[in-house]
């Protein structure tokens, strides 16, 4: 799908309310300040994701997106190893950081993603006026790649460039990265799209 | 989300739904449940690779490497069109892990893919003589045409094997 300066300025904007919601909750539970990139969109070949999730290990929280629209797509709180286990770390008040990962670790990154990626849903349906609810989490903590690729299979039947919407959030004080990755169907695009071209013109 | 370097002169990584045919040493990182394909010929000590993502192409054409029933057919043509004997074929299929419990769809697209490849491999009559399949978690291979056709995998829990 091609999309023009004012669909992708929308999309931004949309995922702009969205990360900043997650943002504010992560910010909360980790009781620190959170930095945030401005949300990226970008059209990637599905041969050309290796360029963006490597073989690094790391936490891969998944949510199908349930509601109005169905299937909507996927929703992907990424962390890598040293920031989950920083994450744990950082909400009960240990220190060793090259302990290897663990049970109270998944469960951390399971309940983190989840409020983080309800709040984002919640801000986003609310903005285009439809209802939008995360299914319950899965994990995997693996090569980045391989359990990136598996959401891919579940969209790309028929298309071989997917849209990515990414937003980067940061917590300096412990050194914890994470991301939060959008990867809707094409359908839901459109769909998207025509809800926020409408949301434009009542505002013009 | 850490870059690396691809397609270097010597050195090809496959990425999701392409395909490579050759003598130089070809990659493919991070499989989950996608499956990497390889076809030798010892004789000709050239080989192919497709990193295959879906059990069935139905009548799709653009990127025969992304399906199991068209990944096979088309590393074959290719092979033998660089002069390879059908007999002299062996294949390999590395992948098809199953990287999240089920979903309300079928997430497990692992086993699919690879059960679709080995009767795929059957239909054109191409041995299967090594398979690293199934599991819960990922694998980088590389394999080496003109070194006997050896085939290393990178597991995610850091160990190495050789096949």
């Amino acid at each position: 799908m091609d999309l023009n300066e004012k669909q992708l300025d929308a999309l931004q904007e949309m995922g702009n309310i969205g990360a900043s919601h997650a943002a504010t909750s992560l910010s909360q539970m980790l009781m620190n300040e959170i930095s945030m990139t401005v949300p990226e969109v970008k059209k990637i070949d599905i041969a050309d994701i290796s360029d963006y999730f490597g073989e690094e290990i790391c936490a891969m929280v998944v949510f199908e997106i349930q509601g109005t629209i169905d299937p909507a797509g996927y929703i992907v709180y990424h962390v890598p190893l040293k920031s989950a286990i920083r994450m744990t770390n950082a909400m009960i008040g240990m220190q060793d950081e090259d302990r290897e990962i663990n049970e109270m670790d998944e469960s951390a990154l399971l309940e983190v993603g989840n409020i983080m990626v309800s709040h984002f849903l919640d801000a986003t349906a609310e903005l285009l006026g439809i209802v939008m609810l995360p299914s319950p989490p899965q994990l995997a903590i693996d090569m980045a790649h391989a359990s990136f690729e598996n959401i891919v299979a579940q969209v790309a039947l028929d298309i071989n460039e997917i849209l990515l919407f990414s937003t980067e959030l940061k917590e300096s004080e412990n050194g914890i990265q994470s991301t939060i990755v959008l990867l809707p169907e094409e359908n839901t695009l459109t769909e998207i799209l025509s809800l926020l071209d409408n949301l434009l013109e009542q505002v013009s | 989300m850490s870059g690396y370097t691809r397609d270097t002169a010597d050195k090809i990584n496959v990425g999701i739904g392409e395909f490579s045919v050759g003598s130089m040493t070809m990659t493919s990182i991070g499989l989950g449940s996608c499956i990497a394909l390889i076809i030798h010929d010892d004789y000709l000590k050239i080989g192919a690779v497709a990193h295959i993502m879906l059990p069935e192409s139905k009548g799709r054409d653009e990127r025969p490497g992304k399906f199991a029933d068209t990944a096979v057919p088309l590393l074959k043509t290719e092979l033998i069109k660089r002069g390879s004997k059908p007999r002299s074929l062996q294949a390999t299929i590395i992948g098809g892990a199953r990287m999240f419990e089920k979903f309300r769809g079928d997430l497990d697209i692992g086993s699919r893919n690879i059960e679709a490849v080995s009767q795929a491999l059957k239909v054109h009559c191409i041995p299967l003589v090594t398979e690293e399949t199934g599991g819960t978690s990922g694998r980088s291979i590389t394999y080496i045409p003109t070194n006997g056709g050896t085939i290393t995998i990178k597991q995610a829990n850091g160990e190495w094997k050789e096949l």
